[in-house]
């Protein structure tokens, strides 16, 4: 009996896990239907659509860097503070003292781009697969407000190095909200906390960047997983239904 | 479709609002009132009462330092004080575009936005770009010292020169 | 007890969707039966879920470890850097302000878009998926070529040529389209659907925007080329 075998059939185990370690089909079910997070995964998938390029993986991609963002993104909170000039003097701690925090902080960087990358791809490839088509209406108007949200929490998390880059990246930015008829002073001034991008600012887009659009992001990740399961699973290319001349 | 009627069991009628139906009608009213007045209390809340940002004047120096075709640019204030022909004026270096800091060319002798490439005359015209508003003049007064005071906060009318 | 179905013909069911089929209560209806081949789920799809999220957490490890987040000076709000650029996927946008005025290219044209991306899949002509040229009519192909026509117009008004030259194309593509023959090597041209053509005229005009702005603009937005060395401005 080797150990993996043994764990797995000690009491503990099978309090957590119920079913049995046999390769059947039965038990093959109940990995994914006693499972909270497997269960959006229907027992059984179309064949067809675990072809790549049925899918190109991009919304996979897409949630794999939410999780990698949100891993990354809660230990560098462990030593980041929303303040001037404390903010940029932690992406210089992270950088030469913190083991690792280098690292870290550039990780969280390139998967935020990819993370921007893979959405609008993911968007592109699901337009072409005229996969928004009834009844995933809905779930398309979901898609394209997580992307809104995506370009948000890139946009908030810019400011937080607190460098040159991510000011003036900001106050360009805002100043085009400005723009908009009638709310857009407004708006500008309740987003910054005041006239001028300052250390309001910088406390409103950390507020904004590490709870209020993360929580808004995995809420609406959640439906629209939820979403593809409910209208009919993952949709690949429509049928050949072009006509020749 | 006369082949659906009484297939789904007998048509309801219009009836009088029940006791029930009034009650329903007032605890939705009560939640909505609720839900908008905790709405309009948290954007109050939101909104900074007292801000801690630096005072709008500053003192630019002598008149007598800004003869024709001087400009003196104050980063800080972010506002160039120009000796013109007529007087002496201060123009905003804030870019009416997106809100860049623009600089002094003084070879070219023009005002220039290092974002979007937007020129501006020592008038604060806009010669060249995409800004959309020639720059704002500022309120340019004298102190008890005889010192010039620019107050970037007031934006007086595109002309109007200061003589000492 | 079973009464039989009554099925009421219609001509278009997108049009009448209500009248395709009427279940009664006491009726089954009946399930649309394919020939599919069905997979277990794991461990078919598991697995390739987490080999997947096993290359990304590898490819993006290999990129944190060997390429650093920029960081510049501490921010500076009297000193706007030469030039002052936002994250590449705003560049796009950044670039347009270079074209129109600021409420125009940061409000009225990213307004539209995420208004035209919300309300695709409530659009018929969206649903249809029948190529551009398919459905003969007297009024398609002057409507597209005189659209193509005052699109360019607007742009070249605004000297925005990354826009208009993109216009063009697509819309000697679209009608090039027509003319695609069956067994050409064109023919998927012929296939193409009007909000495909638009979409893929979005596309083409973002990503031109966005290298533009990403590689070709130097100190005041000025046009560099990516090979020299910009000026210090």
């Amino acid at each position: 009996m080797t150990v993996g075998e043994w764990v797995r059939n000690t009491s503990v185990y099978r309090s957590v896990i119920r079913h049995g370690i046999a390769p059947t089909n039965r038990n093959r079910s109940l990995i994914i239907f006693e499972n909270l997070f497997l269960h959006v995964h229907p027992v059984k998938v179309r064949e067809k659509t675990l072809r790549f390029t049925h899918t190109f993986w991009l919304g996979g991609i897409t949630l794999a860097t939410t999780i990698i963002l949100v891993a990354t993104g809660i230990l560098l909170m462990f030593y980041y503070h929303p303040s001037v000039p404390q903010a940029y003097r932690d992406m210089k701690e992270l950088q030469y003292v913190v083991d690792n925090g280098v690292f870290l902080r550039n990780l969280h960087r390139w998967a935020a781009h990819l993370m921007v990358f893979s959405a609008f791809l993911h968007m592109l490839r699901v337009f072409y697969h005229r996969a928004y088509r009834p009844p995933r209406q809905f779930n398309w108007v979901v898609g394209v407000v997580l992307l809104l949200l995506t370009l948000l929490l890139s946009y908030t998390g810019y400011l937080l190095p607190w460098d040159q880059l991510a000011f003036w990246g900001v106050s360009v930015g805002t100043n085009m909200a400005k723009q908009a008829p009638l709310v857009g002073e407004r708006v500008r001034f309740f987003l910054l906390g005041g006239n001028i991008v300052s250390e309001n600012a910088l406390l409103r887009f950390y507020v904004l960047h590490c709870v209020v659009l993360p929580v808004a992001l995995l809420l609406l990740i959640s439906v629209h997983i939820w979403r593809v399961r409910k209208d009919g699973g993952v949709q690949g290319p429509p049928d050949d239904e072009r006509r020749t001349p | 479709m006369p082949e659906l009627e009484g297939m789904f069991g007998p048509e309801v009628e219009e009836e009088t609002p029940t006791r029930r139906d009034f009650f329903t009608q007032i605890g939705v009213g009560a939640c909505a009132v609720a839900a908008v007045a905790s709405g309009i209390v948290t954007l109050d809340y939101l909104e900074p009462k007292v801000l801690f940002e630096p005072p709008t004047t500053y003192v630019a120096g002598s008149p007598l330092d800004f003869a024709p075709g001087v400009v003196v640019p104050n980063q800080e204030k972010k506002a160039f004080v120009i000796g013109g022909a007529n007087g002496i004026y201060a123009l905003s270096a804030v870019c009416t575009h997106l809100g860049c800091i623009t600089r002094y060319k003084s070879d070219e002798s023009a005002i220039a936005c290092p974002c979007h490439g937007s020129r501006f005359d020592l008038e604060g015209n806009v010669t060249h770009g995409p800004a959309p508003r020639p720059l704002p003049w500022l309120d340019v007064s004298q102190d008890a010292n005889g010192n010039l005071v620019v107050d970037t906060g007031i934006v007086i009318a595109h002309g109007k020169v200061f003589r000492p | 007890m079973t009464t039989p179905i009554e099925i009421i013909d219609s001509e278009d069911p997108l049009a009448n969707p209500w009248r395709v089929a009427l279940v009664r209560p006491d009726g089954r209806p009946a399930v649309h039966e394919t020939d599919e081949r069905y997979v277990m789920t794991f461990p078919h799809l598991i697995l390739r879920e987490i080999i997947m999220f096993q290359i990304v957490v590898i490819a993006l490890s290999l990129a944190a470890i060997l390429f650093n987040a920029p960081l510049e000076s501490i921010a500076n709000p009297v000193e706007t850097p030469n030039p002052a650029k936002a994250p590449w996927y705003f560049l796009g946008l950044q670039e347009l302000l270079h074209y129109f005025p600021p409420v125009v290219a940061g409000v009225v044209l990213p307004g539209l878009v995420g208004i035209c991306l919300v309300v695709i899949p409530y659009w018929r002509v969206n649903l249809e998926g029948a190529p551009l040229w398919a459905t003969p009519s007297r009024w398609k192909a002057p409507t597209i070529a005189a659209s193509v026509i005052l699109l360019s117009i607007l742009f070249v008004a605004f000297r925005c040529w990354p826009i208009v030259i993109p216009t063009v194309i697509i819309g000697v593509a679209m009608f090039a389209a027509s003319w695609a023959r069956a067994g050409s090597r064109w023919q998927w041209l012929w296939g193409v659907t009007l909000p495909e053509w638009i979409m893929t005229w979005f596309v083409v005009i973002a990503v031109v925007l966005t290298v533009i702005g990403t590689f070709f603009r130097g100190p005041g937005w000025m046009w560099v080329w990516p090979w020299m060395d910009a000026p210090r401005g």
